[in-house]
C-alpha cells in the first residue's frame, strides 16, 4: 500500500471509529442487524455498509473502548471491507469452474513443457534435455539469477535453457517470449515446487 | 553504462591507476603496494638493456611498446640471437591475470619479471645476484630506489617490484569498444557489433575468453588444450606424459618450457596432472590486432588463421579440450568477429600512461641513443 | 617380441628406482631432514599423479609395497548410444576417441568389454556404425547388450551381429559371466505399440510408466547351472548392464530380482559385478560382492536423488560446455586375491582409482579417494 493510501486509511479508520462509537452507544439509525458475538460474550462492532462486523474479544457489550483499541477495530473492519472490494468483477472468487480452468491450463502448459523437454525436437543432433536432466534433475531453477560460468555473465533460467539448446543440443535458440520457452520453464519450475529460492547458489 | 571512473588510490594518496566504473581492481601482492615512485623506477628498469648479460636485451626488447608490448615474432629472441620456444605475450593488461606465462608458472608479475633475467635464451644473466650487481653499478638508480623503497639498497625483489608496478599501469581502456561500452553506439561498426554478438553466442568464445563488466579482459585465466602445435611427436610425448608417475625431473619448469618438444606440454609442466597436458593459458583479447602472430608458439599468423583454426574444431589430439568443436561459422560471420576484435585496439595509453612516450623510449634505447630512460 | 610387463611391475620398478635415488642421499641427511624429505616426497607424489599409490614414496612403508599382485587387466568402452546423424556426430566421435585411447594403453589390456547401449535407438545402422568403430580396437572385444540395443527388434540384429547375449568364459583363472539384465515385462503388445514406440519408451530413462529391469527366471536358471560347474574359490566377474542391486527405481538404476541373483553369487569367495547403464562412477559392496559402474562415452547421468550406495565417491558435475566431460572409458585390473582394482579414465579430468584396498576399508578408504578427487574437474569449477 502506498504512503498516501496508508494515511487515507488511518483517516478513514478514525472517522469510521467515530461513526462506530456513535452507533454502539445505542442509536440504531442504520438498522444493521449485528450477529451474535463469535465467543458468545464479547462486543460486536458493525460497519456502516450494513454487512461487515467484527467481534472484539475481551471487551464487553456496552463497554467503551480506549482510542487505540477503537482504531484497531476500525482497521479490522476496513480490511474486511477491502477484501470484499477485490471481488469487484462479478463479486465472488474461486468458483469451482475457475479452479478447474486454472488447473487444466497449468497442466496443459506443464505437459507441453514435459514433452519438449523429453523430445529431440529442440536440437538438431538427437540430444534431448532429459539426457542430462532426467525428471528435470540438476536444473536448479531456484538458484537463478546467478553468474553462469558458461555464459560468463548473470543469467536467468531462460538464458540457460537457450544456452543448452544452442550448445549441447545444437539447435536454434527460442525467443524469450516463445510459448515453447515458457512451457519448458513451466515444467522445470513445477518440478522444483517447494524448493527455497536461493539466487546465486553455485 | 559506465558513468564515473573509479580510481585505485595508492598508499600515498595519488591516483596511480584509473579503472572504468565497475571494473574490479587487480590483485596486488601486499608487499608491493602501487606507488608513483615505483612506477617511475620500473619504467626506467624496463627499458634498460644493461640488465641483461651482454647489455643487448631489455624487457622492452620482447615486450616492445612499438609492437603492442609484444615483439611481432612467432617466438622470442634473446641474447646472442637465441630463439626461445614460446611467443611473447603482451604486457598490456597483464596486471589483471591470475598467473603469468603461457603455463601459469609465475603467480605474480613480480615473479614473472625475475625469470627472463636469468633465462639463458632471454636476458642470460647467470644469477639474480649478477642482475643486482649490474643495476648497482649504474649510479643513477640509487635515488630512484630511495624514492621508491625508502633506501638506496638494491635487491632483486625491489627490482621486480618496480618493474611489476610499472607494468600494472599499462591498462589503457581507450579502444573504440571501450567507448561503445560506455554508451557511444557509433564507436564501432555494425560488423563489429554483430561480431560481439557472435563472440558471446554461436562462436562459443566467451566461455574461455571471459568478458563481463567486472572483468573485461577476455580471459578466464584457465588452461585449455585447443590443439595448437600438434607437431612432430606431440601425441607420443603426451601419452608418455600421461603415463609418467611422479617421474622426478631435475629440470626447472622454466627450462622445460623452452625445451623443444616439451614446451608443447604446457600447463602439465607445472602441475604434472594428466588433465593439463597441452593446455595453455587463455590469452586476453585486448589489442589482439597488434600482437600477431598468435598462440603459444606463434604458429597462427593472422586473425583469419586463428578463426579458421577454431572454426574447424582445433587440431585433434588425445587431450583436446572437450569444449572445442567445429563452429560452422560462415565467412561473413568470421569477418564480423575479426572486425570486432580489431575494435579492441587501444588508441592511446588512456589515463594511465603515455604510450607515445614509451614508443619513443623504445626507439631510442633500441638505437642505443640512450642507455635507459633518464631519471626524472 | 616385446617383453610383456605387467602394469604393476612397471610401477614397482619405478618405485624402486625412486626409492634408491632417495636412499642414496641419506648418509648426508640429518634425522630432521630425513623426515622432512620423506614428507615432501610423499606430498610431491600425491600431487604428481594420483594413479600411483601415495605410499610409494614413503620410506617407512616399504613393507606395505607387497600388496595383492595383479593377474591381468581388461579395459572397457560403454554406453556409446550411437545415432545415425553423420559421422561427425559427437557420440560417434566420442566412441572413436575411446577406441583410440584404449589402443594407446601400454601395455595393452587382455581384452575390451563393451558395456551395452552401443546404439541409441536400436537401429541396424546405429549398431553397424558401432561395430565398425569397435573393430578398430587392437585387443579382442567381449560384447554385452543394453536396453537401447534390444528393444527396437527384441535383439534380433544384436544376436545376428554379436551372438547370444548371455554367456560365460574363463580367462586366466577368473570365471566371467555376461548377462542380459535388461529384461522387462511386456507392456507393449497389448496397447499395440510399434517397434519404434517401444524403443522410444525404453529409451526414456525417467519414463514414469517404465517397468523394472530383471535378469529373469530363465537366465537365473542358466546362471545356477553355469555356477554349479565353478569352484567356490574361483574369482567371479559378472558383466551386467543393469546394476544387479537396487539404487533408484524411477530411472531403472535397478534390477528387480537382484536379491535372487546375488543369492546365487554369494557362496563364491570373490565376486565383482561390472555394470553399465548409470553413466557415472559408482561403488557398492553387498556382503562379499563388489559392484562397480562404468563410464559412458556419450554423456553422464546425474546422481539419483536417493539410493546412492554409501561407498560411492561422486564425480563432480559435468560442464555442459565440454562434450567429453563426465565421460570416458576405463580399466579393470584383476588381482591375485580374486578382487579387482577399478580405474575410471575420465576425459579432461584426472583418472579415478577405486582400488580394492580402498573399498575394503569401507567409508574410510573411500574418503581418502574423495580427498584426492576434490577439485578434479575439467573446468570450470562451480
Amino acid at each position: 500500500m502506498t504512503q498516501l493510501g496508508r494515511s487515507l486509511l488511518i483517516v478513514v479508520a478514525t472517522v469510521v471509529g467515530t461513526i462506530v462509537a456513535i452507533r454502539v452507544q445505542g442509536e440504531d439509525a442504520l438498522h444493521h442487524q449485528l450477529p451474535a458475538p463469535a465467543d458468545g460474550k464479547s462486543k460486536v462492532v458493525g460497519l456502516c455498509d450494513g454487512e461487515t462486523s467484527v467481534t472484539v474479544t475481551g471487551v464487553a457489550p456496552g463497554e467503551r473502548m480506549a482510542p487505540e483499541k477503537a482504531r484497531a477495530v476500525a482497521s479490522e473492519l476496513m480490511d474486511k471491507y477491502d477484501a470484499k472490494l477485490q471481488m469487484a468483477h462479478g463479486g465472488t472468487a474461486e468458483t469451482p469452474r475457475e479452479m478447474r480452468v486454472w488447473e487444466a491450463e497449468l497442466k496443459r502448459v506443464i505437459d507441453d513443457g514435459y514433452k519438449l523437454f523429453h523430445s529431440s525436437e529442440l536440437g538438431t543432433n538427437g540430444i534431448s534435455c532429459d539426457m542430462c536432466h532426467p525428471d528435470a534433475s540438476n536444473t536448479h531453477p531456484e538458484s537463478y539469477p546467478k553468474f553462469q560460468t558458461q555464459l560468463k555473465k548473470v543469467a536467468l533460467l531462460r538464458d540457460m535453457i537457450n544456452w543448452c539448446i544452442e550448445n549441447p543440443l545444437e539447435g536454434p535458440k527460442l525467443a524469450d517470449d516463445d510459448d515453447k520457452m515458457k512451457a519448458i520453464e513451466a515444467y522445470i519450475l513445477s518440478s522444483r515446487k517447494g524448493a527455497a529460492l536461493d539466487a546465486g547458489k553455485h | 553504462m559506465r558513468k564515473t571512473k573509479s580510481v585505485l588510490v595508492s598508499m600515498f594518496g595519488a591516483a596511480v591507476l584509473q579503472l572504468p566504473s565497475g571494473v574490479l581492481e587487480p590483485t596486488i601482492p601486499d608487499q608491493n603496494p602501487l606507488t608513483a615512485a615505483k612506477v617511475e623506477l620500473g619504467r626506467r628498469l624496463y627499458f634498460d638493456k644493461r640488465l641483461s648479460a651482454d647489455g643487448t636485451v631489455s624487457c622492452a626488447t620482447c615486450h616492445d611498446p612499438q609492437k603492442g608490448f609484444a615483439d611481432g615474432r612467432p617466438v622470442a629472441v634473446g641474447i646472442k640471437n637465441q630463439a626461445g620456444a614460446r611467443n611473447s605475450p603482451t604486457v598490456l593488461y597483464a596486471g589483471f591475470n591470475e598467473v603469468q606465462f603461457w603455463d601459469g608458472r609465475a603467480p605474480t608479475l613480480e615473479e614473472q619479471a625475475k625469470q627472463p633475467l636469468i633465462n639463458p635464451v632471454e636476458m642470460g644473466q647467470p644469477s639474480h645476484e649478477a642482475v643486482v650487481k649490474a643495476v648497482a653499478a649504474i649510479a643513477d638508480y640509487g635515488d630512484g630506489f630511495a624514492a621508491a623503497f625508502g633506501s638506496k639498497a638494491i635487491t632483486i625483489d625491489r627490482i621486480a617490484d618496480a618493474i611489476a608496478s610499472f607494468e600494472r599501469t599499462l591498462a589503457p581502456f581507450s579502444s573504440p569498444f571501450d567507448r561503445f561500452l560506455k554508451g557511444d553506439k557509433q564507436a564501432i561498426s555494425d560488423a563489429a557489433k554483430r561480431g560481439f554478438v557472435l563472440f558471446q553466442g554461436k562462436a562459443r568464445c566467451v566461455t574461455c575468453h571471459e568478458f563481463n563488466n567486472s572483468f573485461p579482459y577476455f580471459t578466464d585465466n584457465k588452461f585449455h588444450n585447443i590443439g595448437v602445435a600438434m607437431k612432430g611427436n606431440f601425441e607420443q610425448l603426451a601419452r608418455e606424459a600421461q603415463s609418467t608417475a611422479g617421474k622426478k625431473s631435475t629440470e626447472s619448469e622454466a627450462a622445460l618450457a623452452h625445451k623443444p618438444g616439451y614446451e608443447a606440454l604446457g600447463r602439465w609442466i607445472v602441475t604434472r596432472q594428466p588433465k593439463d597436458i597441452g593446455g595453455f593459458k587463455t590469452s586476453g583479447l585486448r589489442d589482439i590486432a597488434l600482437t600477431a602472430p598468435y598462440m603459444h608458439d606463434g604458429s597462427l599468423k593472422t586473425l583469419d588463421d586463428v578463426m579458421e583454426f577454431y572454426n574447424k574444431g582445433g587440431e585433434p589430439n588425445p587431450n583436446l579440450d572437450g569444449g572445442i568443436r567445429p563452429l560452422n561459422l560462415t565467412q561473413e560471420e568470421i569477418a564480423d568477429v575479426i572486425a570486432w576484435m580489431q575494435s579492441l585496439t587501444d588508441d592511446t595509453g588512456g589515463a594511465n600512461f603515455d604510450w607515445d612516450q614509451l614508443k619513443q623510449l623504445s626507439a631510442q634505447t633500441r638505437a642505443g641513443d640512450i642507455a635507459a630512460a633518464p631519471a626524472p | 617380441m616385446a617383453k610383456y610387463t605387467l602394469p604393476n611391475e612397471r610401477k614397482r620398478r619405478e618405485y624402486l628406482a625412486a626409492r634408491d635415488e632417495l636412499l642414496a642421499t641419506l648418509p648426508q641427511m640429518s634425522r630432521r631432514d630425513f623426515f622432512r624429505t620423506a614428507a615432501k616426497a610423499a606430498a610431491a607424489a600425491t600431487v604428481a599423479w594420483n594413479g600411483l599409490p601415495p605410499h610409494s614414496f614413503q620410506l617407512v612403508n616399504v613393507a606395505e609395497a607387497k600388496e595383492a599382485g595383479p593377474k591381468f587387466t581388461f579395459a572397457y568402452v560403454s554406453d556409446s548410444h550411437i545415432l545415425d546423424k553423420g559421422m561427425n556426430h559427437r557420440f560417434i566421435r566420442a566412441c572413436q576417441k575411446a577406441v583410440q585411447d584404449v589402443n594407446a594403453l601400454d601395455p595393452q589390456p587382455d581384452f575390451v568389454l563393451f558395456g551395452g547401449d552401443l546404439a541409441q535407438l536400436g537401429r541396424a545402422e546405429e549398431l553397424s556404425i558401432g561395430q565398425q568403430i569397435l573393430k578398430d580396437l587392437k585387443a579382442p572385444v567381449r560384447m554385452m547388450v543394453g536396453e537401447h540395443d534390444w528393444y527396437f527388434d527384441m535383439g534380433e540384429k544384436w544376436r545376428e551381429m554379436f551372438g547370444a547375449p548371455t554367456y560365460s568364459f574363463d580367462h586366466k583363472g577368473v570365471h566371467f559371466i555376461v548377462l542380459n539384465s535388461v529384461i522387462v515385462e511386456d507392456y507393449w503388445t497389448e496397447p499395440k505399440m510399434t517397434p519404434a514406440e517401444r524403443m522410444q519408451a525404453m529409451a526414456q530413462l525417467d519414463n514414469p510408466h517404465g517397468r523394472p529391469f530383471t535378469v529373469g527366471a530363465e537366465q537365473r536358471e542358466w546362471l545356477k547351472q553355469d555356477l554349479a560347474k565353478v569352484n567356490k574359490q574361483t574369482p567371479i566377474i559378472v558383466f551386467s548392464h543393469s546394476p544387479l542391486y537396487k539404487y533408484y527405481r524411477p530411472w531403472n538404476f535397478w534390477t528387480d530380482d537382484a536379491e535372487e541373483v546375488q543369492k546365487l553369487l554369494a557362496p563364491f569367495a570373490a565376486v565383482t559385478v561390472i555394470h553399465a547403464h548409470t553413466h557415472q562412477p559408482l561403488t557398492n559392496r553387498i556382503k562379499n560382492m563388489t559392484f562397480h559402474g562404468v563410464l559412458s562415452t556419450a554423456w553422464p547421468w546425474p546422481y539419483a536423488p536417493k539410493g546412492l550406495p554409501e561407498l560411492t565417491v561422486q564425480m563432480v558435475r559435468a560442464d555442459p560446455f565440454n562434450q567429453f566431460d563426465g565421460c570416458g572409458y576405463g580399466e579393470v585390473t584383476a588381482l591375485e586375491n580374486g578382487q579387482v582394482n577399478k580405474r575410471y579414465d575420465l576425459w579432461d579430468r584426472n583418472p579415478m582409482d577405486v582400488t580394492f584396498e580402498r573399498v575394503s576399508k569401507g567409508r574410510k578408504g573411500m574418503e581418502e579417494l574423495a580427498a584426492l578427487m576434490k577439485g578434479n574437474v575439467s573446468w570450470p569449477s562451480y
